[in-house]
């Protein structure tokens, strides 16, 4: 197999492949990436790899293909050396398992290993389809993944929920204090509820343009999805988990709501809460008539005191927060003014981030 | 066809729930001797007990005409109507253990009271009984017990070797002589002398007979009286720990029992001071009315249960802590621990904080339905200093346990408590980037800088996080729990107690719990997860377990923003570490149960340069 390529197209597409690749495995061979080099007239070729949960291929047609075949290579150490390399073209070689790729900033052989031996791709019985813009997807993942469980917390909400019904997808996600749902309404009476792995959705993320109409296409099986645009197809196995009733968590109602701008709340929470002690993040929420005080305190550093204006509807009162919590989902809201309806200190608070992004966060209240 | 067992084969069963070994034997038969107001026991054996068992006490004898009945099952002189049972004061009452013994081995007794000129015999073979006749014998009553299991093949076989069911002997021996220091006790095998135990001796000196000169000192004698228990013994220093609880002694009213929530409540006094895996050793005698403690639950007796277990485990945890707080002990180099003789500081300390609830973890209010019948009550706090004196040879200097810190604490001289660091400034050098070594008023001070350091914030949290008021960090969903029908049941008499400490638990099915809300501090825990870990273990108080865990957190915060091993430090930084070790609760170890101080005193030193033998 012998190609040229431009180096930043290829850098890219092994971006998005090698996130897949695991990082620790004891299954070796799942550290390279697959390289095909077609030999049909049209050129390109196609970067794949698996982690045996989940797989990813992009297909690059700006390739010069002078002699067709596929090689594995290792995938951390060919993403790092293209990043290296400061040439505008590569070219990678390879005969026997070895991989010569030659550039002005040096020669490299990487080793690679037996093609035969690499898992094939995933078959994916045919299933539900629909279709939702790149650009809406992208904005859905990033409005809710950071809202999913992490490491420690329970598997069971260790991914995002994709519900589709009523002509409308919505993605959910959360880690038992906090809830985000992000919607988009589609052209599609299809309906499932699926669980996908949190890497999965990350790996999406990476490989979706901002902005971009074009269709993602989104196969759904009975354990597995698949995420497909142009040029690129993520597939993914589904968690098999419950997931808890969002719908009721959602409050309805709301004795007081505040409106506040974001960038205002979101400078004057980050200055309250670097007096939250470091063990209890915590900062109090008190709704006066038409604005809103922000206190925190850490018994060995201090305490902060920060007012800010507000619209106020309703009866006022206070609430604690973890400030951490509202920060992750502001850093993500681009809307100018944020609402948020809150009622007493056992009952969520409802935060309106964007025209169909909400976030509720269950309080802080005493024993 | 169902047919009615013959009373021999009825009571070789019954053997086998009282009889086990050589060792049960003796238990048996020493607490009748001790029952029948003994003053001195004597204990021989032959081939770790399989051969002969000879016990030979002075207590009151055998009336002759209830000879006839010692070998009968269910007979016994210690109680004759189901009131008894409420008040039992003796070692025995049920009646069977020398039926029992008497079905499985040829046995003789032989008896005489004070005031009667001849003694009687009796003897059975495998539970066939000679008719009692006179004989020439010493006050008191003799037993002997030749062929144990002789009739029983199969128990015979599972005897150990005869060394080993001699050591289980001497052991068991050693636990019955802790109850009762007014005994005098010898313990003879195969015509050896082993343990000679004379009578009046204090339990620290019987303790160190026992079980060896070099536990012997490092023990803190305890005095603890509460309004309706008093708790009274030696506590061992936590560097004595051992791998295994076979020195964990509690006696409940003069009996040996192996409580959980007991031993749980000494284990989590001890927790700050042990490594993992390591045992502490402590007798400890617990007196308490006899209506409030239940021994018929166990036919060796070697379990009791009372009416209210988490007082008197908050009793007993209220003692050992305390003792523990105050003991004004330096780790030594060699792991023996100096009685340092030294002037005692009169202020400068911050006072011990009021325990909260029985368990003192730190928080302000006191536990719902904290118990009310035992609560530690200061007035009434009586210093029995007995052991301290004979174990320091009345040195006043020693810190009087028992004495400090009634819960109230308002004495603030009895408050005051050793902490190496608290003579200020020291000459110092950092070594190894890890090692300071300081010198001390005791000698030489090795500090590891880590250990110190991690005590030091470890504390720090403690004190923030006790500073704030509870805060619950509410979920979404409640996170569903599977649990065991006894789970469950601990978890909704805990409720409330769980609750104030941050935990809001709910029965949800029939056999899963939804918890609805986590301590705010613990707000990265999974609840699953932090419920199932207060479910291990021993079931305890509520509000204690889940400032376990809070507490965990903190030791691993400590760790990981102490000064580790390889940092170089300054002098001003060495001097504010030593200032601030100097007002610590407990500066002897770091929260993991490590020592963070060595001292190498100066008779230490004197020996190493032979300046003295």
């Amino acid at each position: 197999m012998k190609i040229l390529c431009d180096r930043s197209v290829l850098l890219e597409g092994v971006n998005v492949v090698s996130s897949v690749v695991p990082a620790k495995t004891t299954k070796p061979i799942l550290q390279n990436l697959l390289l095909h080099a077609k030999d049909d007239d049209g050129g390109g070729i196609t970067l794949f790899a698996t982690d045996l949960e989940m797989a990813a291929r992009v297909d690059i047609e700006s390739v010069k293909v002078q002699k067709p075949g596929t090689a594995l290579l290792p995938g951390r150490e060919l993403s790092a050396l293209l990043r290296e390399i400061g040439d505008p073209t590569v070219t990678l070689a390879s005969t026997d398992q070895r991989c010569k790729i030659e550039s002005q900033g040096g020669s490299f052989v990487l080793l690679g290993e037996d093609v035969e031996q690499y898992p094939d791709e995933f078959e994916l019985a045919a299933g539900k389809r629909v279709e939702v813009p790149c650009g809406s997807m992208l904005r859905m993942v990033q409005e809710t993944v950071f809202a999913a469980a992490r490491e420690e917390t329970r598997y069971a909400i260790n991914g995002v929920m994709i519900d589709c019904g009523s002509s409308c997808m919505r993605l959910v996600a959360t880690d038992g204090r906090r809830l985000s749902v992000s919607y988009q309404n589609i052209d599609s009476a299809e309906e499932f509820k699926v669980v996908v792995p949190l890497r999965a959705l990350n790996t999406l993320a990476r490989a979706l343009p901002e902005d971009d109409d074009t269709p993602l296409a989104i196969q759904v099986g009975d354990k597995q999805i698949s995420f497909t645009n142009g040029k690129m197809q993520l597939v993914s196995q589904l968690l098999d988990t419950r997931f808890p009733d969002y719908e009721g968590v959602v409050p309805k109602s709301a004795d007081t709501t505040v409106e506040i701008d974001r960038v205002t709340l979101e400078g004057a929470l980050r200055r309250a809460s670097i007096l939250a002690a470091s063990e209890m993040r915590m900062v109090r929420f008190e709704v006066h008539e038409s604005s809103l005080n922000l206190t925190a305190e850490s018994s060995a550093r201090g305490r902060a005191d920060v007012t800010i204006d507000a619209v106020v509807k309703g009866a006022g009162g206070s609430i604690n927060f973890n400030p951490d919590y509202i920060l992750e989902a502001l850093r993500v809201c681009d809307l100018e003014q944020v609402r948020l309806d809150m009622s007493d200190d056992s009952m969520p608070a409802k935060f309106t981030l964007g025209e169909s992004f909400t976030y509720v966060v269950m309080p802080i209240s005493g024993a | 066809m169902i047919k009615k067992l013959p009373v021999a084969v009825v009571n070789q069963i019954a053997a086998g729930e009282v009889v086990e070994r050589p060792s049960s034997v003796v238990k048996e038969l020493v607490e009748n001797s001790i029952d029948a107001g003994s003053k001195s026991v004597r204990v021989e054996i032959a081939a770790g007990g399989a051969e002969l068992i000879r016990i030979i006490d002075d207590g009151h004898g055998f009336l002759p005409e209830d000879l006839p009945l010692a070998f009968a099952s269910h007979a016994t002189s210690k109680l004759s109507d189901v009131h008894d049972l409420d008040h039992i004061a003796s070692l025995g009452f049920r009646g069977e253990a020398l039926a029992s013994i008497g079905a499985v081995s040829r046995a003789s007794i032989r008896s005489r009271r004070h005031d009667a000129d001849e003694g009687w015999e009796v003897r059975t073979d495998g539970g066939k009984e000679s008719k009692p006749a006179p004989c020439g014998c010493p006050v008191g009553t003799t037993i002997e017990i030749r062929d144990l299991f002789y009739n029983v093949p199969a128990r015979r076989k599972f005897l150990k070797t005869p060394g080993a069911e001699k050591a289980r002997v001497q052991e068991t021996l050693a636990e019955l002589s802790l109850a009762r220091l007014d005994v005098g006790f010898t313990f003879v095998a195969d015509g050896k002398e082993i343990l000679r135990l004379p009578a009046d001796a204090s339990l620290a000196e019987r303790f160190t007979r026992c079980f060896g000169q070099r536990l012997g000192k490092g023990l803190i004698p305890v005095a603890r009286k509460f309004s309706h228990m008093s708790v009274e013994g030696i506590v061992g220093e936590p560097d004595l720990a051992r791998r295994d609880s076979k020195l964990e002694l509690c006696y409940i009213n003069g009996r040996l029992a192996r409580e959980k929530s007991a031993f749980h409540a000494i284990r989590q006094a001890y927790r700050e001071y042990l490594m993992g895996g390591r045992f502490p050793i402590y007798v400890l005698q617990v007196s308490l009315p006899p209506d409030q403690v239940d021994v018929n639950i166990h036919p060796r007796k070697a379990e009791v249960r009372f009416v209210d277990s988490r007082a008197v485990a908050g009793c007993l945890h209220e003692t050992v802590r305390s003792a523990l707080g105050d003991r004004g002990l330096v780790q030594s180099a060699g792991g023996v621990v100096i009685d340092p003789n030294l002037p005692r500081a009169k202020s400068g300390f911050p006072t011990a904080p009021l325990p909260a609830g029985l368990f003192g973890d730190g928080a302000a209010t006191p536990p719902a339905g904290s118990p009310r019948a035992f609560a530690a009550d200061p007035v009434e706090t009586v210093v029995r200093d007995r052991g301290a004196e004979a174990l320091a040879g009345g040195d006043e200097a020693r810190p009087r346990a028992g004495a400090a810190l009634g819960p109230a604490g308002d004495d603030a001289d009895a408050n005051v408590r050793r902490n190496p660091f608290e003579h200020g400034p020291q000459r110092f050098l950092q070594i190894m980037d890890l090692y300071l070594l300081l010198e001390g008023p005791d000698g030489l001070m090795v500090v590891d800088q880590h250990a110190l350091h991690e005590r030091v914030m470890y504390e720090r949290l403690q004190r923030e996080h006790a500073s704030q008021a509870v805060a619950i960090q509410r979920l979404v969903t409640p996170a569903v729990v599977e649990v065991a029908p006894t789970e469950l049941d601990w978890l909704q008499r805990a409720r409330e107690s769980l609750a104030s400490a941050g935990l809001l638990v709910d029965q949800m099915g029939p056999n899963t719990v939804g918890v609805h809300g986590v301590p705010a501090v613990l707000h990265r825990v999974d609840p699953e997860k932090l419920v199932r870990m207060l479910l291990e273990g021993e079931p305890g108080e509520g509000r204690a377990k889940v400032n376990e865990q809070i507490h965990e957190k903190f030791h691993s915060m400590a760790c990981r923003s102490a000064i580790m091993s390889g940092d170089r430090l300054t002098q001003p930084e060495i001097e504010a570490l030593l200032a601030e070790a100097a007002t610590l609760e407990h500066p002897h170890n770091c929260p993991h149960g490590r020592p963070t101080v060595l001292t190498f005193n100066s008779a230490e030193l004197e020996r190493y340069f032979r300046r003295r033998c």
